[in-house]
C-alpha cells in the first residue's frame, strides 16, 4: 500500500545538549527527534516520567521547566540545551510534603499517572501555596487516571499546601 | 500435616456458609489510615513497570497491523524493512518456526497462531513482527514493508452480520455463517415468562444498543523475553501470571515449569482487558522465537492505537419485554441480545434477575455473533450487560407505572424468584444476621443526593439557570464468585520477629496486599508495621490475582488460613523447648501450655499474667544468630549443659490455600446489596448531560482497607460514568476503519467530568469472605455505566436508550437532531 510508505528519508541530526534535570548537570547526545521524556526515561533511567497516551493529551510525562508543568512527550529533547528541569524523582528526594500526603490519602491505585500529577501539583503549589478546591480542580485536569482517583488528590494536594505553609518537610 | 491441621483447614476455607472465625477484636482491619504497601514507591516514580524494563542489548519489537477491516496477505516482502539500519530481525508468518497454533493465554488454554496471515478487523497483529535497536526504528521498518493484500468484504454491525448472506466475518473459523454454532448461544429459563406476562397490570417493550468502549491501559500492553540458556525469563503485564506460565511451558516442544521465570511488576492496568484474551500472548511468542534467535532480549509492545482495538463484552443489541402489577411487582422478563466478538465463553445477561430478586419469570437469549471488529472481553467485570440489563428494565417499569423507582426496587428485592422472607430465612440458615441491605443501602443514598426532597415526575423540573433536573438510580448485588485458587505462605524473619507474607504479585491497584497485611496482623496480633507483603518477583506461589474477581474472598481466606496455622506454632514454639546438637534450651514460656498464652502488639503474654511476656522478636532472636557460635562471647560451651535464658525456636513458617470454585448462580445466594444514584443537569439546546453529583453506597459486607474500598467507588464511579456518558469506539462504516484509537477522540473523564461524589459504605457482614466480606472492586464500574440512563430520563422525561448516552442521543430524543 503506497500510503503507508515513509516519505523521503531525511536524515537525523544529532547534537550535544547540557541541561541540568533535578539539579545535575548532564551533557547527553541526542537525535533531533527525540522526546524529552524519551531521554529521561530510557536514556537517564527517571522513569517516573510515563508515556500513556504519547500526544499530550494526559499529563503521565510531565516535568517541571521554569516554573511550569509541562509534557515531556511534546518537547524535543535536543530544544532542552541549557534548560533547568525537575521531576518527580527530584521532588521525592526533596521531601516535598506532597509525597507523603499522596500515600496518605491513596491516591494512587495502579500508580502508572500518579508521578505526573504530583509534577503538575507540584508546580501548582510552587505558584500558589494556598490553592482552593476549585484551582486544584483546574490545575489538574489535564491529567488523565483510568483508575478515577481523582477526589482523592484534592484532599492530598490540599493537605500538601498546609504542610508546606508550615515548612514542613516530611 | 496431621489429619487434625488438615480438618481444620477444611473447615477454614469452607466459604458457603457465613464465617465462623470472626476476630473478637479488630486492630487493623477496618481502620482508616493504614499506609498503603504500594504508596511511597508508585508516588515517587520509583515503581516499575514493564515498559520500564530495560536489559543489556535488549531488541524493540512491534508488529504489522492490517490496515483493513478484514483481508489476507497475498505476499509479504520484508527485505526493505530488514536492510534498514538498527533492524535486527524481521520474523513473518510464514516463518518455519512458527506452528499453525500456539497456547497464547485467555482463561482456558488456545490454540491460535501467534502471527497470523488473515486479519479479521482493522488493527489486527499480522504478518510481521519487527525487532529493532529502538522502538522508532522498528516502526519505521514497518512501514518498508511490501504487503499485497487481498481486501475481503466485511460487516461490522451485529445485526446485519446475523443476516442470511452478510459477509463471512471470520470464513477460516466460522465457514458458515458468523452465528451459525450451537455453542454461542446460551439461553436461561426460570419459571414460565407467559403466564407472567398474563398476570401483569402493565407490559413494557424497548431496545437499545450498547456501542462498542474499551479498557484503555495507561500502561502499553508490553512484554520481555529473554533466554537465560534454555530456560526462559519473561516480564509480563498481564493480571494472570500463573495463565502466562502455563502457555509459556508448551511452547517449544515443552518447558518445565520451575524452569520458566516470570516476572510480574506493577502493572499500569487494563481491567481485565487484554489479559483475558486468548491471544494475548502472541507478542511473547514472537519475542522467544526472535529472542533466540539474535541472543538477545526482546521488548515487544503495542502501539497506544493498538491498546483500543478491543473492548467490553456488553457491546450488541438487546430486546427486552417485562409485565408488571401496578404496585411495581414485576412478573416477567423475557429478553433477547446479539452481543459481539466475545473472547470468553458467552454469559448470559439476565443472570441478576435470577439472584438479585424475586421475579418468579425469567428468560434470556443471547446469541453471540462475529463482526469485523476487534475481540471483546471482561472489562472490570463480565456481569455489565446484566447490569445495564436489570436497571433498564427496572427504571422503565418505574417509568410505565409512575412509581419511585428505589420503591420498585425494593419491592422486588429477593433471589431466585422468592421474597426476602424467603431470603432472609436463608441468611439464618448460613448463619449470617438478617439485615436488609438493600434498605439499609437506599438509605444511606437518599439522604446522601436528597432523593426524597428532589425526586420528581419524569421532565418536570426546569432550574433557574434553564437546564432540565434529573435524578437516577440504580441498583444490585454485589458479586465477587469467580473461581480461583490461592497459595500463601507467611513467615516470621529471624532476629526481629517481623512476619512476611509470601505471594505473587499481580498489581493493578486495588490495595490487596496491604488488606492481606491488615488481615494477617489482626490474625497473628501483630502491629501492623510489623507485617510485610513480599511478592515473589517469579511467580512461583499460585496466588490468585485480582483479575479474577478473587482479591479478598479467595486471598484474604488464605492469608487468614496461614496466620492461624501460624499463630498456633508461634505459641506451640514459645511454650516448648528445643534441642541442639550441644544441648536442649527451655521454652520461652516454661510449664505453660500454647492455650495459656496470646499475642497483642507483637509481644506474646500470658493471659493469666500479662506481665509475664516476651517479644516475638525475643523469641526468634537467639535462633537468628547464626547458631550457637556466635551465641554472646564469653558463652562458655559445653557439651550436654542446658543453655541458660536462651531460647531456640524451629522456623516459624506457615502455608496455606484457599479453593474456590466459579460460584455464578446457583451456588451461593447474593445477600450483599449496592445502590447508586446520580443527579443531573441536561441543557436541552446542546444535549449536554452535566453530572452534578454521585453517590455510591456498597454493602461490602465488612471493610478491611477503607481507602482501598473508597478506591474503588470513586474510581468504579469515574469509570462507569466515562462509560455511561462519553465512551465508544467509533469504526467509519464505509471502510471499518476505527476512527478515535487515541486519548483525544476517545473521551474518558477527567477530574471536571462529575462534580462530586459521595461515598457511602454498609457493612452487614453477610459477603462469604473472611469475616462476612464481599468484593466490590469490579463491581462499582460495571453498575454505575447505566445510571446516567434513567437520570436522563428524569431530567428530559424522554428515553435515550443506546449508550453511550452522548449529547446528539441527547437530541435525537429530544426531537431536535
Amino acid at each position: 500500500m503506497s500510503a503507508l510508505k515513509p516519505d523521503k528519508k531525511v536524515p537525523i541530526s544529532e547534537d550535544e545538549i547540557n541541561f541540568s534535570v533535578n539539579g545535575d548537570s548532564y551533557k547527553v547526545r541526542v537525535q533531533s527527534n527525540w522526546t524529552l521524556q524519551y531521554v529521561l526515561h530510557d536514556k537517564l533511567g527517571l522513569t517516573g516520567s510515563k508515556e500513556f497516551c504519547n500526544e499530550g493529551a494526559c499529563g503521565a510525562c510531565a516535568v517541571i521547566i521554569d516554573g511550569r508543568p509541562v509534557l515531556s512527550c511534546m518537547i524535543l529533547a535536543i530544544e532542552c540545551d541549557g534548560q533547568a528541569i525537575e521531576t518527580v524523582e527530584g521532588i521525592a528526594n526533596a521531601r516535598h510534603p506532597l509525597i507523603e500526603a499522596y500515600v496518605k490519602h491513596s491516591c494512587m491505585q495502579c500508580g502508572y499517572c500518579t508521578p505526573g500529577f504530583i509534577v503538575t501539583a507540584k508546580a501548582l503549589l510552587d505558584k500558589n501555596p494556598s490553592p482552593a478546591e476549585e484551582e486544584i480542580k483546574e490545575a489538574l485536569v489535564g491529567n488523565l487516571c483510568r483508575c478515577g482517583t481523582y477526589p482523592q488528590h484534592i484532599k492530598a494536594v490540599l493537605e500538601a499546601a498546609n504542610n508546606l505553609r508550615r515548612g514542613q518537610r516530611v | 500435616m496431621s489429619s487434625d491441621e488438615m480438618s481444620k483447614i477444611q473447615e477454614l476455607f469452607d466459604n458457603l456458609k457465613s464465617d465462623k472465625y470472626p476476630l473478637e477484636e479488630y486492630r487493623s482491619v477496618g481502620k482508616r489510615g493504614v499506609r498503603r504497601i504500594d504508596g511511597y514507591e508508585k508516588a515517587t516514580g520509583y515503581a516499575k513497570y514493564t515498559m520500564d524494563v530495560q536489559l543489556p542489548g535488549m531488541l524493540y519489537a512491534r508488529f504489522l497491523t492490517c490496515p483493513y477491516p478484514h483481508a489476507e496477505i497475498k505476499s509479504l516482502d520484508t527485505s526493505q524493512a530488514e536492510a534498514l539500519p538498527g533492524v535486527r530481525a524481521v520474523l513473518r508468518y510464514d516463518d518455519p518456526e512458527l506452528p499453525a497454533g500456539a497456547d497464547l493465554g485467555g482463561h482456558e488454554t488456545s490454540d491460535v497462531p501467534a502471527l497470523p496471515r488473515v486479519a479479521h478487523f482493522q488493527g489486527e497483529e499480522v504478518g510481521a513482527f519487527v525487532a529493532a535497536d529502538n522502538e522508532e526504528i522498528a516502526e519505521e521498518a514497518l512501514k518498508l514493508i511490501e504487503v499485497e493484500w487481498e481486501e475481503r468484504p466485511f460487516v461490522l454491525d451485529p445485526e446485519e452480520a446475523m443476516q442470511p448472506g452478510a459477509p463471512l466475518v471470520n470464513p477460516e473459523a466460522f465457514p458458515n455463517g458468523n452465528i451459525s454454532n450451537q455453542d454461542i448461544v446460551n439461553v436461561e429459563e426460570h419459571g414460565d415468562v407467559e403466564k407472567g406476562f398474563a398476570e401483569a397490570d402493565k407490559i413494557v417493550e424497548f431496545k437499545f444498543r450498547q456501542g462498542y468502549n474499551t479498557w484503555i491501559g495507561p500502561e502499553r500492553p508490553c512484554g520481555v523475553f529473554r533466554w537465560n540458556g534454555d530456560y526462559p525469563e519473561v516480564w509480563v503485564k498481564q493480571q494472570r501470571p500463573h495463565i502466562c506460565k502455563r502457555a509459556i511451558a508448551s511452547w517449544f516442544g515443552g518447558i518445565p515449569m520451575n524452569k520458566i521465570q516470570i516476572h510480574c511488576l506493577y502493572q499500569g492496568a487494563s481491567f481485565g482487558g487484554w489479559s483475558q484474551m486468548p491471544w494475548n500472548m502472541g507478542g511473547h511468542y514472537c519475542a522467544a522465537v526472535i529472542a533466540k534467535r539474535t541472543g538477545r532480549p526482546v521488548k515487544w509492545m503495542f502501539n497506544r492505537r493498538e491498546d483500543f482495538y478491543g473492548g467490553e463484552m456488553d457491546t450488541g443489541v438487546y430486546y427486552f419485554k417485562a409485565g408488571a402489577k401496578l404496585d411495581g411487582t414485576i412478573t416477567a422478563v423475557k429478553g433477547r441480545a446479539v452481543v459481539v466478538n466475545q473472547g470468553m465463553p458467552v454469559f448470559g445477561f439476565v443472570k441478576h434477575f435470577a439472584e438479585n430478586t424475586r421475579i418468579p419469570n425469567i428468560y434470556g437469549k443471547t446469541e453471540a455473533v462475529w463482526v469485523n471488529k476487534g475481540p471483546t472481553t471482561a472489562t472490570r467485570c463480565e456481569q455489565n450487560s446484566n447490569c445495564y440489563c436489570l436497571n433498564k428494565v427496572f427504571s422503565h417499569v418505574a417509568d410505565a407505572l409512575g412509581l419511585d423507582p428505589v420503591e420498585v426496587a425494593l419491592k422486588n428485592d429477593g433471589a431466585e424468584g422468592h421474597d426476602m422472607t424467603w431470603l432472609n430465612k436463608q441468611k439464618t440458615k448460613l448463619g449470617f444476621q438478617v439485615r436488609d441491605s438493600l434498605k439499609e443501602c437506599v438509605e444511606k443514598g437518599k439522604a446522601a443526593i436528597g432523593w426524597d426532597e428532589k425526586w420528581h415526575s419524569p421532565g418536570t423540573k426546569r432550574l433557574p439557570n434553564g437546564r432540565l433536573h434529573g435524578l437516577g438510580f440504580v441498583w444490585t448485588h454485589e458479586w465477587d464468585d469467580s473461581g480461583g485458587t490461592s497459595e500463601i505462605a507467611i513467615r516470621i524473619e529471624r532476629n526481629d520477629g517481623t512476619a512476611t507474607i509470601l505471594g505473587c504479585r499481580s498489581d493493578i491497584g486495588v490495595n490487596g496486599e496491604t488488606a492481606y497485611c491488615q488481615v494477617a496482623a489482626d490474625e497473628l496480633g501483630m502491629r501492623i508495621e510489623d507485617v510485610h507483603y513480599k511478592a515473589q518477583i517469579d511467580a512461583t506461589f499460585f496466588t490468585m490475582t485480582p483479575d479474577t474477581s478473587t482479591n479478598m474472598s479467595v486471598n484474604g481466606f488464605a492469608v487468614r488460613n496461614a496466620a492461624r496455622l501460624l499463630k498456633r506454632q508461634i505459641l506451640e514454639a514459645a511454650t516448648t523447648s528445643s534441642t541442639t546438637q550441644l544441648g536442649s534450651a527451655p521454652p520461652a514460656f516454661p510449664d505453660k501450655k500454647p492455650e495459656d498464652l496470646d499475642i497483642k502488639d507483637s509481644v506474646i503474654y500470658e493471659k493469666a499474667d500479662p506481665s509475664n511476656r516476651r517479644t516475638l522478636a525475643e523469641l526468634v532472636k537467639i535462633a537468628g544468630a547464626q547458631g550457637p557460635i556466635s551465641a554472646p562471647l564469653g558463652e562458655p560451651f559445653r557439651i550436654g549443659q542446658p543453655y541458660l535464658n536462651y531460647t531456640y525456636t524451629q522456623p516459624l513458617f506457615a502455608h496455606s490455600w484457599q479453593v474456590q470454585m466459579g460460584t455464578y448462580a446457583d451456588v451461593r445466594l447474593r445477600f450483599c446489596r449496592q445502590a447508586h444514584f446520580m443527579e443531573v443537569e441536561v441543557d436541552e439546546e446542546t444535549g449536554e448531560v452535566e453530572v452534578k453529583k454521585v453517590v455510591t453506597v456498597n454493602d461490602v459486607g465488612r471493610v478491611i482497607n477503607w481507602e482501598g474500598c473508597e478506591g474503588q467507588q470513586y474510581g468504579g464511579a469515574y469509570m462507569g460514568i466515562g462509560r455511561g456518558r462519553s465512551e465508544e469506539v467509533v469504526h467509519d462504516p464505509a471502510t471499518g476503519v476505527m476512527l478515535n484509537g487515541n486519548l483525544l477522540n476517545y473521551k474518558i473523564p477527567t477530574m471536571l467530568d462529575i462534580g462530586s461524589i459521595d461515598t457511602a459504605l454498609v457493612e452487614t457482614g453477610m459477603g462469604y469472605g473472611p469475616y462476612g466480606l464481599v468484593g466490590i472492586g469490579e463491581d462499582i464500574a460495571t453498575v454505575t455505566p447505566t445510571l446516567i440512563g434513567p437520570a436522563v430520563h428524569n431530567a428530559i422525561g424522554k428515553w435515550v436508550e443506546d449508550f453511550p448516552i452522548t449529547p446528539d442521543r441527547i437530541l435525537k430524543a429530544l426531537g431536535r437532531a
